[in-house]
């Protein structure tokens, strides 16, 4: 069997965990399991697509590829942008939809019912406006290192695995040694106990949002950057961050990206042992048999 | 007697509000008193408390906490204003360690007076103080309720409120809480207490009221009620001639 | 050239009618147990396509075509639609509530790969043809066969109509409702609640699948792009407009929406140049979205929805009783 495995299915896989630690965020503090969070990484995608776009636009210099990378500092730049604005666009979207449902104290499958809803409308209008074309952050090839072992990758890969890490492993911190982090985990275990503890859970929801969007918004960027932009980029996802969430245990930051990368393993396995055509289902036969065997996750809390 | 420190005028509250439980209560408490609120199951005593710490829904009325109106002031910034509450169970974060625990109660405090305001909980409270790094989940129930009520001190309130803090406690456990309240109560802070308890509950507070249906159905001086056959027999299920079978 | 019109006006109230019966399925699973199924597609696709198997005449390249007669495939349909909801349910009805809609949501992409994958069951993306079409001996008089269609379209809504409403005031329906509107108080009373609820899903999905073959059978071929997501989007907006928990509502909500997404189908084709229409297809897409978003923050209970027992019992506390 080809090693190399190994390598696609680390990519797949850190794409996977870093959207499924915001989904298990989400989850976690906002209590229901939004459908729409897979748009978050295609509207982050395409944002930065356009603001790169523009930037080079105003600048030529700036898509000039940054050896060994493929692409210019437009993409850099754009992605941090982006990144703003996909939480702003994750907070619109819940001050308009399911910041009403909390205050009426709507059932949970409502809020799944309006993310569902959401969730449809956000990609259609990614569709509308960029049409269901995919699209490139560069048109530049690379070539792949060796990297011993018989596995290969672009710089641009492991630059992105590295920022998989590095993105982990700060949200990791941030909830375990920060003010904003503790509350994040107090309004997840009880939100009134929190409220009357001195935390203001609108703030903390409001955070959530952002970061979980922001995180969405660097995985969409990374697939778009390592394969391409499209607009059901996001919604392709949906399932393996799903999975990923649910085997790491909701509210388990390490355990969403572990999970993530479990499963890209498991579907790059399956690509090789079965064929690429039934990579999508394996997220779902994962999700069955933790499901079946575990319900709470690798590292989730008894509910 | 001194300016109310906490207040209410026509307090109205409950999760629904076509069937409110708390049902138009007028009440005081002055600074530096322990008042107990006592009444049969499903009085509405615990809707009440939870109403003024700002967990349930009010429909009309007003409450003021020293001599500010907090009606609508959000739970967190009535901690903030000096008002703690103890709910009755799930009253520390079980998934969170005793340190973290108080962290969360203190991040209201610069940063520089974080430790010192910590170290202070942990020198009245020893008991936390021996393993910082427990989670409170694994805590026993005496020492969650040290925890919770630890917790709430945390910011110096001058209002603590507490949700039956003996319920499922060993005797001598509810004997240690009780101690605990009255001196909290001797350091200056005023109580606002709902127990079941009635003895252990009578035998500390400086003043007691007794809700029924919503409403404040007696006030007065806990020897009275205590002496009080008829009070005892209606409201508190304490019958005083032990033979008779309760109404 | 009327005949036309009556003939065409058959032709879109059966097909609309087939989706009220996939809408009925759906108010059993959400309006009268309130769970939540994100995989609809799936449900109908293999109802469908287990009927046109059982139906079809044998082909060579793929599994069966066995022949049966129409009313054993779509017995069949309910049967293996009802049987896989049952194993879905089972599996995550005791778990979170929102585990149900990820699982369903896993199955409609499940099923999508393997109606796409499993050529010689399913055909591949060319799906399964020459499917026979009841009354096919009419075909030749496009109104009669329209006509004809069309009343074993209606018979089978009404039929299942007067069923589910049977079943709504059953002491089964009542237990599902007692458990919807306050599960405590029925466990307390010694229902078991996931055993009532899984008994719905079952019947919902059974429901979906006989939606699924009938449709199958109207159109006469089958393909994995008529069972895309936008089709559990379709029956939610359908079920949500009309108003769940209310039978006559998903009938209505499914004509009704249904009614506007052809219309708007049509003006599309009709106003928008060639070259533009697949972004006018996504606007209508988005429309339907905010549509579902706006009516949950709105309307919830639909535009004919049923009024809760809890409601009910407190507009009456509320009003001066004149006993």
């Amino acid at each position: 069997m080809n090693p190399q495995f190994i390598m696609d299915g680390l990519i797949a896989g850190a794409i996977i965990g870093l959207g499924a630690v915001g989904v298990t965020l989400t989850y976690s503090i906002l209590r229901f399991s939004n459908f729409a969070h897979g748009e978050l990484l295609s509207w982050g995608a395409y944002l930065a697509l356009a603001v790169a776009g523009a930037l080079g636009f105003l600048s030529a210099g700036l898509t000039k590829p940054i050896a060994p990378f493929s692409f210019g500092w437009a993409l850099p730049i754009s992605a941090v942008i982006a990144i703003g604005l996909t939480g702003l666009l994750a907070l619109a979207v819940d001050a308009l939809l399911f910041s009403s449902f909390r205050r009426r104290g709507s059932a949970i499958i409502i809020m799944v019912m309006a993310s569902f809803g959401a969730s449809l409308a956000l990609r259609s209008l990614l569709e509308f406006l960029f049409t269901s074309k995919p699209a490139y952050f560069t048109k530049a090839l690379q070539i792949a290192m060796k990297l011993g072992g018989g596995l290969r990758a672009t710089p641009d890969q492991l630059l992105m695995l590295g920022v998989a890490l590095v993105a982990v492993v700060t949200v990791h911190l941030l909830m375990t040694r920060t003010d904003i982090g503790r509350a994040m985990r107090a309004v997840s275990e009880n939100p009134a106990l929190a409220s009357i503890a001195g935390i203001d859970v609108r703030r903390v929801i409001r955070t959530v949002w952002f970061l979980g969007a922001a995180l969405a918004c660097v995985a969409g960027i990374m697939s778009g950057l390592l394969i391409q932009i499209r607009p059901y980029l996001g919604h392709d996802l949906l399932l393996p961050l799903f999975a990923a969430a649910i085997l790491g245990g909701i509210g388990s930051v390490p355990g969403a990206m572990l999970a993530g990368l479990i499963i890209g393993l498991c579907e790059a396995l399956a690509v090789q042992a079965v064929g690429a055509e039934w990579r999508a289902a394996v997220s779902f036969v994962i999700l069955i048999a933790v499901l079946l065997v575990r319900p709470r996750g690798l590292f989730g809390k008894a509910s | 007697m001194t300016a109310p420190i906490l207040s209410t005028h026509g307090l109205v509250a409950g999760y629904e509000p076509d069937l409110p439980i708390v049902r138009g209560i007028d009440f005081s408490v002055s600074s530096g008193e322990l008042v107990v609120l006592l009444g049969p199951n499903g009085a509405g005593k615990s809707t009440f408390v939870k109403a003024i710490a700002g967990l349930v829904p009010i429909h009309a009325g007003t409450m003021m906490l020293n001599g500010r109106d907090i009606t609508h002031v959000s739970p967190h910034r009535k901690v903030a204003e000096g008002l703690a509450f103890v709910p009755q169970t799930e009253n520390v974060f079980a998934t969170m360690t005793i340190l973290e625990n108080l962290q969360i109660a203190v991040a209201h405090l610069p940063k520089a007076k974080r430790g010192a305001a910590i170290e202070a909980l942990f020198s009245r409270f020893p008991d936390l103080a021996a393993r910082p790094s427990r989670l409170a989940g694994a805590l026993s129930g005496g020492q969650r309720q040290m925890l919770a009520v630890a917790r709430a001190l945390a910011l110096d309130p001058p209002v603590i409120i507490l949700d039956e803090p003996s319920a499922g406690l060993s005797p001598k456990i509810v004997s240690e809480v009780f101690d605990m309240l009255k001196a909290i109560n001797a350091g200056g802070v005023t109580v606002l207490l709902v127990e079941q308890n009635v003895k252990a509950a009578l035998a500390i507070a400086s003043r007691a009221v007794i809700l029924a249906e919503g409403r404040i159905a007696h006030e007065g001086l806990p020897e009275e009620l205590a002496s009080d056959p008829l009070v005892g027999k209606i409201y508190l299920g304490t019958a005083h001639g032990h033979q008779g079978a309760p109404a | 050239m009327t005949l036309d019109i009556l003939a065409y006006a058959a032709f879109f109230l059966s097909m609309a009618l087939t989706y009220a019966i996939i809408c009925l399925g759906l108010n059993v699973q959400w309006g009268m147990t309130g769970l939540f199924n994100v995989g609809i597609a799936a449900f109908v696709a293999v109802g469908a396509y287990t009927s046109a198997l059982l139906t079809t005449p044998p082909s060579p390249d793929r599994f069966g075509g066995f022949e049966l007669p129409i009313f054993v495939g779509w017995l069949g349909a309910a049967v293996t639609s009802g049987l896989l909801s049952w194993a879905v349910g089972a599996l995550t009805i005791r778990l979170r509530s929102d585990y149900l809609a990820i699982a369903t949501f896993g199955i409609a992409v499940t099923v999508q790969l393997c109606m796409l994958n499993l050529q010689p069951l399913t055909g591949g993306p060319f799906g399964i043809g020459f499917i026979p079409r009841p009354f096919a001996d009419l075909q030749d008089n496009a109104l009669a066969f329209s006509l004809a269609n069309f009343a074993v379209m209606a018979i089978v809504v009404l039929a299942l109509y007067l069923a589910l409403e049977h079943l709504a005031k059953s002491p089964w329906g009542r237990v599902l409702r007692a458990i919807r509107e306050d599960e405590m108080a029925a466990q307390a009373l010694g229902k078991r609640p996931i055993r009532f609820r899984l008994q719905a899903f079952t019947l919902g999905g059974a429901i979906m699948g006989l939606a699924g073959a009938a449709q199958a059978h109207f159109i006469g071929f089958i393909a994995p792009d008529n069972y895309m997501p936008i089709l559990t989007f379709q029956v939610w907006a359908m079920l949500i407009v009309g108003g769940s928990g209310n039978n006559r509502g998903a009938i209505a909500g499914a004509i009704l929406v249904w009614g506007l997404w052809a219309l708007s189908a049509a003006a599309v084709s009709t106003f928008v140049p060639a070259e533009q229409q697949a972004r006018a297809a996504s606007l209508q897409i988005v429309a339907i979205g905010v549509g579902l978003c706006l009516m949950l923050l709105w309307r919830p209970r639909g535009l004919f929805g049923e009024v809760s027992p809890l409601t009910r019992l407190k507009s009456l506390r509320a009003a001066p009783s004149k006993e």
